[in-house]
């Protein structure tokens, strides 16, 4: 076989098997794609309901997110879902250092999704530093609050005080986070 | 979605580059990204040549922003295997190009259970320029004896894998980091028989992209993003063991390596502790047949489990092995 052709069935192979997502790599759109939000409906877009859930932290205390927001003077709830990465404690740090002091009124939760017992959640809280800061970190052990949020490492969502999510995304810079919570009723 | 699925995006963000320079004939764009500088170099009494390698890559916690050992999280075991296919052509005299497309299976356990997956990685275009040759001298009579190979090159990274921005509803699918590459290499390499070292340079920068669309989240408000520029270096010293009186040879070499990515960029603001940096030592040994035009080796790349030795990047083992063979 010649090698023009074993280059041309390479790159063919290449673009076959990429087929099916490789293409918004390849061209990159863009677009504002977000789907249109029906008021009322209970889901994790911005604009829905946010989904209630009751889980523990890692200590055992049961948290339940209605509980939170409708606390007297809190204003919102942020969700951060972390695997104990190194992107991940860069995006927890900004929120320690950054966020936290910058929104006293706001709860702010660091959901470990990724450990299966409320022990090893506490060792890898332990093992990063974050034990025992301002950062709540909760146990979603059975894998609830990932589900309902879609959540994955570092998306960052925001509940307001009425219940309605204000954001849904990865974490970045923490600037799109800080306006979010800047603008919060 | 179990708590391990999400495992692929950290597989596409800490393995960010896993895949350093090795003074290796071959090397994947493999492992999300990685692959810089590392593509194929066709000896010059070769026409082509195809090369299948298989890399394993084993993880030992991390290196935090600021350079200390972090453990991986409890009951963890974070591995990742790629198999590397690659094609090389001369095209003239001086000039050569080649192709490396790797294969990747993701293979993690954490506390909440098991995830495997696999799919096509990034794949990896390049072309060398043989600017000056080598001509091995077995003993230095003159000073143009001691004149070392230099080749200059460049590798064009594309996103051929399952990128964080794709169409996924599952990180499980993850196996590129979704962005073009330009790399700019020099490699200089001078045998003086029976050694032979080398050194290795490289730089890269990524392509800006917009993004609007997340991992399981899905469709986002769009935004520009840009990974950090990257830079590696490695450098090798090699002996050669002559087997017999036929063409046939054994090539043990120790290597250091140097691999650095700026930060990240979301709408031209920087994004500070994104970038990383990693040093490595390595050991490979290749036994090489000039009259049946098969070579074969085997190698072992390690991170330092100590302090210092990076910054914000998982310490791995990776181990390779990898046959080819040549066309005249």
């Amino acid at each position: 076989m010649g090698s023009v052709k074993i280059s041309a069935l390479l790159i063919l192979l290449v673009l076959l098997t990429g087929c099916g997502g490789m293409t918004d790599d390849l061209f990159p759109s863009g677009s504002d794609k977000q789907p249109a939000v029906i008021p009322g409906t209970i889901g994790p877009l911005p604009g829905q309901i946010a989904p209630d859930f009751t889980i523990p932290d890692m200590f055992g205390t049961a948290v339940t997110l209605s509980s939170v927001i409708t606390t007297t003077g809190v204003q919102g709830a942020v969700l951060y879902f972390t695997m104990w990465c190194p992107i991940c404690w860069t995006h927890m740090d900004d929120i320690l250092h950054v966020q936290i002091p910058a929104f006293p009124n706001v709860r702010f939760y660091a959901v470990d999704y990724v450990n299966g017992t409320l022990a090893d959640v506490q060792q890898s809280a332990i093992n990063t530093g974050y034990y025992g800061t301002a950062l709540t970190i909760l146990a979603d052990t059975q894998n609830i609050v990932e589900s309902l949020y879609h959540g994955t490492m570092g998306v960052t969502v925001v509940v307001d005080r009425n219940g309605i999510v204000r954001m849904n995304e990865d974490y970045k810079d923490g600037v799109r986070l800080h306006t979010v919570l800047t603008d919060l009723p | 979605m179990s708590r391990t699925q999400s495992l692929h995006i950290l597989i596409a963000a800490l393995f960010a580059g896993a895949a350093v320079f090795f003074p290796l004939p071959a090397s994947a764009g493999s492992c999300c990204g990685g692959g810089s500088g590392a593509a194929l170099l066709l000896p010059s009494y070769y026409n082509g040549l195809i090369d299948i390698s298989f890399d394993f890559e084993k993880y030992h916690g991390y290196w935090d922003s600021d350079g200390k050992v972090r453990s991986d999280p409890p009951n963890s075991d974070l591995r990742q295997y790629r198999l590397n296919f690659g094609y090389a052509k001369r095209l003239s005299k001086r000039w050569q190009t080649s192709i490396t497309v790797p294969y990747v299976w993701n293979d993690n356990v954490y506390s909440g259970g098991p995830s495997r997956t696999d799919g096509v990685g990034d794949t990896t275009l390049n072309v060398w320029y043989e600017a000056v040759d080598d001509k091995s001298a077995w003993k230095i009579r003159d000073m143009k004896d001691m004149i070392p190979s230099i080749t200059i090159g460049a590798d064009l990274l594309i996103p051929t894998g399952i990128s964080p921005y794709d169409n996924v509803n599952s990180s499980y699918d993850i196996t590129g980091r979704g962005f073009y590459r330009l790399d700019g290499n020099i490699q200089v390499s001078k045998t003086v028989n029976p050694w032979t070292t080398s050194l290795s340079l490289s730089y890269g920068t990524y392509l800006e992209r917009s993004v609007n669309r997340e991992v399981y989240v899905g469709y986002v408000e769009p935004y520009r993003k840009k990974l950090g520029d990257r830079t590696s270096a490695s450098i090798s010293l090699g002996y050669i063991y002559y087997i017999g009186t036929g063409g046939d040879k054994l090539t043990g070499t120790a290597s250091f390596s140097y691999l650095s990515e700026g930060d990240t960029t979301y709408d031209d603001n920087r994004q500070s502790d994104t970038g990383f940096r990693k040093k490595s030592v390595g050991a490979s040994l290749a036994y090489a047949s000039t009259d049946h035009d098969w070579s074969a080796r085997i190698s072992w790349n390690h991170a330092i489990r100590q302090d210092d030795w990076g910054d914000n990047f998982p310490i791995t083992d990776i181990y390779t092995v990898g046959v080819s063979y040549g066309f005249r």
